[in-house]
């Protein structure tokens, strides 16, 4: 097995003990950061489209993570400056009113593996500092949206209108578990996200990537 | 006509039940000494509040949810390593005189057995506190990076679990226990099977097998989706799985599971109770359920973990179409 196949392997299973090693391996045998890092996010879109499939569960696809950025803090210090992997960033947040975290840490998780710069509003986010945050960040091509309840879905067409209203251009996806295709297009968001495995390609199909 | 609860028990059985169940209707529920005294649930707060619990943990009810959440950031979380948990978590009191239980014994008392079932409710189970004791991401991590500790916990809260259940029974014999613990998302369960069946089912089997041994009905409160793990509810003793969401694909899972286990649900909240709900948007959906699901083995409801709705009204108005569905489906 090669050396980029055997990370790959590590990604997607979870190894995060494993994967800083072998990353130095890669790169010492002569394997370029890029690659590498390559690999990785195909890994990452592999665990993704396991975890919509129902093929593994929320626990597999956070070791999974956790293996990727242990591998990736190798790769920062070669890559640092070198811009050309980044998507851009995109910010994200629960909706006011909801104080649920776990979905949206996954998507962060999945579209940080697939190269977004993410910025983590938190839970409970009014709309007011989604607008906020696209001002205060660098690049913002995409803002996510996350809400759990019903009673929050108000909030996220209001978070989803205010950023549209300040910023027009501005690529909005939505996601949680009563929101769905038709809500997403009524309140005028840009994508919607079924469930975290399928969020990063939803995010860069959105932007274009 | 049946009792409330010769209807209940009818339907668990696989008997002639003349209606369908309604929802919570069988069921009396108490609120005993032992969870007011943790406190930190939704019948303890009023949104707005935060309180912390008999466990160390700081609860919020934020404005307009429909509960309370545990808060995780990193002032207010207690577990921060879970092979610490000895050190860290203590288990709230479980034993209060008989004069702390004089109220309680005294509603009770008024409750007609014949039709109705003294109930208690325990929440949140055993795998949500773990999930309140540290972060439900860091929970799920540790079943891969800290398994012994995770079970040394697991193991912890059941024998916990099992003594309060036992001071419930002598006090209150009750007829049913109504247990909340979440295994899921709407999509999905949180852990695998096979993960669920090493970590929760003998945590489960404990508690559940010790109350039916002294003759409870075991009424399990999961709003998700969970059909993948109902082998396990089986085998842990649960008679009623409330909250099943019709992502389930009930209809199969009667078939399947025949004669084992009733479930109890059916009505998503997520689709009906919003704040654009009308009643002709409920009677479609209590009819879609009610029909699809029939009648064997199948209480139909909201989906939410008490008799109760996000949304004032939704709770009646889905009460009343399931007594319209009873007249259509049991008709004879």
């Amino acid at each position: 097995m090669s050396k980029i196949a055997e990370i790959k392997n590590l990604v997607e299973t979870g190894k995060s003990k494993k994967v800083a090693a072998a990353v130095q391996e890669a790169l010492d045998a002569g394997d370029k950061a890029q690659d590498i890092l390559d690999a990785m996010i195909a890994s990452m879109g592999v665990v993704g489209d396991k975890f919509s499939s129902g093929e593994i569960f929320v626990p597999e696809m956070l070791i999974a993570a956790k293996a990727m950025s242990k591998g990736v803090e190798v790769l920062k210090p070669i890559m640092a400056g070198d811009g050309s992997s980044s998507l851009g960033t995109c910010v994200m947040g629960t909706v006011a009113g909801d104080l649920h975290d776990i979905g949206k840490n996954l998507v962060i998780m999945m579209l940080e593996s697939s190269g977004f710069d993410m910025v983590d509003l938190g839970v409970d986010v009014p709309a007011e500092k989604f607008v906020a945050a696209i001002k205060e960040n660098e690049n913002v091509v995409l803002v996510a949206c996350s809400g759990l309840l019903t009673t929050t879905m108000p909030a996220l067409k209001e978070a989803v209108q205010t950023i549209k209203s300040a910023y027009p251009k501005m690529k909005v996806i939505v996601g949680g578990a009563p929101v769905t295709q038709e809500y997403a297009d009524e309140i005028g968001a840009d994508g919607y996200a079924p469930d975290a495995g399928s969020s990063a390609g939803k995010a860069k199909e959105i932007i274009g990537a | 006509m049946l009792t409330k609860k010769e209807n209940l028990l009818e339907t668990l059985h696989g008997g002639q039940p003349d209606r369908y169940v309604n929802s919570f209707e069988p069921f009396e529920l108490f609120l005993d000494p032992i969870i007011m005294g943790i406190g930190g649930f939704a019948y303890t707060m009023k949104p707005g509040d935060t309180e912390v619990n008999g466990w160390g943990v700081t609860v919020c009810y934020p404005m307009g949810a429909p509960g309370p959440f545990p808060v995780h950031d990193q002032e207010h979380v207690i577990l921060k390593d879970v092979t610490k948990w000895k050190e860290v978590i203590k288990a709230p009191k479980i034993v209060y005189s008989d004069e702390e239980w004089a109220d309680t014994k005294a509603q009770i008392e008024k409750v007609d057995r014949n039709d109705k079932l003294v109930t208690t409710f325990i929440a949140p189970g055993i795998f949500e506190k773990l999930h309140y004791f540290m972060s439900m991401q860091d929970m799920l991590m540790n079943f891969y990076e800290e398994p012994e500790a995770v079970h040394e916990l697991i193991d912890f809260l059941a024998d916990w679990e099992l003594e309060y259940c036992k001071e419930l029974i002598k006090h209150m014999k009750p007829d049913a226990i109504f247990h909340h613990d979440d295994w899921g998302s709407q999509l999905s369960t949180f852990i695998s099977p096979e993960m669920f069946e090493e970590f929760i089912l003998p945590a489960y089997k404990k508690v559940y097998g010790y109350c039916k041994e002294q003759g409870c009905i075991i009424v399990h409160h999961s709003d998700s989706f969970a059909a993948t793990l109902v082998p396990a509810m089986i085998e842990m003793g649960i008679d009623i799985w409330q909250g099943a969401m019709s992502t389930n694909n009930i209809p199969e899972l009667i078939k399947q599971y025949y004669g084992k286990i009733t479930f109890m649900g059916g009505i998503d909240n997520g689709i009906v109770d919003r704040h654009d709900w009308t009643r002709e948007k409920i009677a479609k959906e209590v009819e879609r359920v009610c029909r699809e699901n029939g009648t064997a083995y199948f209480i139909p409801g909201l989906t939410m973990g008490g008799p109760g709705s996000t949304y004032e009204g939704v709770y009646e108005a889905v009460t009343e179409e399931i007594d319209r569905m009873s007249q259509i489906m049991f008709a004879k």
